[in-house]
């Protein structure tokens, strides 16, 4: 097993966003986490990732408990997040910003370099341009660019279509399954359920912070309570 | 007044450039801390204070009590500035550990953690009126320390009516030589690259495997070298210090990084600069004990039509 999240509850202040989260991600998955707003997917990632400490439960990367490692030592160990609302380094370059990717690696980096800007051609465009300026698309691309260039095991996304035109959504959903190929393996948080779960392997459902089920992501798309809940009905499933 | 203005003009320039680059170095290290944490280092004015004992401290050791020329001279800058830049650094350093850090791990607000500032700034103060200046110095912590003159106010050249002597060149060269030196260290290393990081998004920055705090030493410790250089400057151009010197200079410098765009360097660079000028200019019409209140009616007016400053914020650019 690559992650294995055990049991894990997190608090703001006094107040429990997630209490006992337990899942599991295997190499070369996606693992959809999907869930209503509030639900907990975002301290879900950023408790994996280390920016929020953990009050009980265990955090298991390769077998090794990661849950005291600080979060800037868990990048180097190969977990990469791009974290939701984009979070883009407004006043540096594309190139800057993905570079700021490399930050923590020793030795050349410009073979992933290009392979990022081979993924998203249209970053290659704009290497030299502000980070600030960039559409929504653009910088959605950028965050999970950068990311990669932290050369990953787990690619952790916290809603990469968020915001984004239909379209779009579509591209983005689509540059994740050609990561996944490129041998990465993805943990993909989304309110977009019916896209999320067309391209995960597995997925979770989150609900006030505890995960009420989990399944192959083709039987959830069947499953009535989910698409009552997150699919939007039967108008859901095309 | 015509007259006073056309024969002040330019002596008040010099004088002015001369101010203002020690303000610009102080407000440096106002504007990285600011970037970086969101705080007003209150006691940023108290590193200077201590930079300008350090050179103090190496004039009397060495036994300068007049002017030196030549290599001498240059040796006993050179050593003057070494030293000042580690003790104001070193300082800036342990002042983040004590004053600053423990409040940050405990995710204090904002307010308390300027309250421990204006605390720690206090008890610098006091720290040196009652212990250091008493032992070191061995005299009255509170009085006014003259400082020997170390460099002749030989004139170098005149520009129209306005001498421009050796003082004001080392003052200015070194200033700016300092800043361009930061400057470089902020954009081109990779220390640079995460304080910039971390100014502009530090749980991105956190992601990218920065480790904040070192981004956050290495700022205090190169906002306290900057400091250092200009306590060094200051006792050398002014020949004076006392326990608060820092004072009325740290509030100069933080209008300076405010006029310029808090948070910016370049702009830091700026406000200190233009503070010097205004200051100068305003006082041939006024007289010179005018010269703090025309600094902060400056600001006022300067925040009243551009609120984010002349520059703007930049370290962190549109940080949302
Ligand atoms: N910084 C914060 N301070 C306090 N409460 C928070 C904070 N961030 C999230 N929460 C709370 O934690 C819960 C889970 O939030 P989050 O993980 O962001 O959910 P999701 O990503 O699924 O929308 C919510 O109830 C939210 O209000
Ligand atoms: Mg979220």
């Amino acid at each position: 097993m690559l992650l294995e999240v055990n049991d894990i509850h997190v608090y703001y202040g006094k107040v429990a966003a997630l209490h006992g989260v337990t899942l599991e991600v295997s190499e070369g998955e996606i693992v959809a986490l999907i869930g209503a707003n509030g639900a907990g997917k975002t301290t879900t990632l950023k408790t994996i990732s280390g920016l929020r400490p953990l009050a009980r439960g265990r955090v298991r990367f390769q077998g090794e408990d990661i849950s005291k490692v600080p979060a800037h030592k868990r990048v180097a160990l190969g977990i990469g997040q791009a974290p939701e609302g984009r979070g883009i380094f407004p006043g540096m370059t594309v190139q800057e910003n993905l570079l700021m990717g490399a930050y923590g690696r020793k030795g050349d980096v410009s073979g992933d370099l290009a392979q990022v800007y081979e993924i998203f051609p249209r970053l290659a465009e704009r290497k030299s341009q502000y980070g600030g300026t960039m559409s929504g698309g653009e910088q959605q691309m950028l965050t999970i660019g950068r990311a990669l260039m932290t050369n990953p095991k787990v690619l952790l996304l916290d809603e990469p279509s968020m915001g984004l035109a239909p379209m779009l959504v579509a591209q983005i959903f689509d540059i994740v399954k050609e990561i996944n190929e490129r041998g990465t393996t993805v943990l993909l948080v989304e309110q977009n359920a019916h896209q999320a779960l067309q391209l995960a392997h597995r997925a979770y459902v989150l609900e006030t912070g505890a995960v009420v089920k989990s399944a192959p992501a083709s039987d959830l798309l069947h499953d009535p309570e989910v698409r009552a809940a997150y699919l939007g009905g039967d108008l859901g499933v095309a | 007044m015509l007259d006073d203005l056309s024969n002040q003009f330019l002596p008040s320039t010099v004088g002015g450039l001369a101010a203002g680059a020690i303000f610009a170095l102080l407000a440096l290290g106002y504007t990285m801390v600011y970037g970086v944490l969101r705080l007003i280092n209150f006691a940023h004015s108290e590193i200077f204070m201590i930079g300008t004992f350090a050179s103090l401290f190496v004039l009397t050791t060495m036994g300068v009590t007049g002017p030196l020329t030549g290599f001498a001279l240059i040796g006993m800058l050179l050593l003057m500035l070494v030293v000042s830049m580690a003790a104001a650094g070193g300082a800036a350093v342990l002042l983040e550990q004590v004053a600053y850090r423990p409040l940050r791990k405990k995710g204090a607000s904002r307010l308390a953690a300027l309250i421990s500032a204006i605390g720690a700034s206090l008890f610098l103060q006091e720290f040196f009126a009652l212990v250091v200046i008493p032992a070191v110095f061995d005299k009255a912590g509170r009085n006014t320390t003259g400082v020997p003159r170390l460099v002749d106010r030989d004139v170098v050249f005149t520009i129209g009516n306005a001498n421009v002597r050796t003082d004001h060149i080392i003052v200015i060269v070194a200033a700016i030589a300092m800043m361009v030196l930061l400057d470089q260290i902020v954009n081109r290393s990779r220390m640079g690259r995460g304080i910039r990081a971390t100014a502009q998004d530090p749980e991105a920055a956190v992601l990218m495997g920065v480790n904040i705090d070192n981004v956050v030493r290495m700022t205090f410790l190169l906002g306290g070298a900057m400091a250092g250089v200009a306590g060094m400057l200051y006792v050398m151009e002014y020949e004076v210090t006392q326990y608060n010197e820092g004072f009325v200079l740290g509030i100069k410098a933080f209008t300076a990084a405010v006029l310029g765009g808090i948070g910016n360097i370049r702009g830091a660079l700026l406000g200190g600069f233009a503070l010097g000028l205004i200051e100068n200019w305003g006082a041939i019409f006024l007289g010179s004990e005018w010269k703090d209140v025309i600094a902060f009616i400056v600001l006022v007016v300067v925040l009243m039509f551009r609120p984010t400053g002349i520059l703007g914020e930049s370290l962190q650019r549109a940080r949302a």
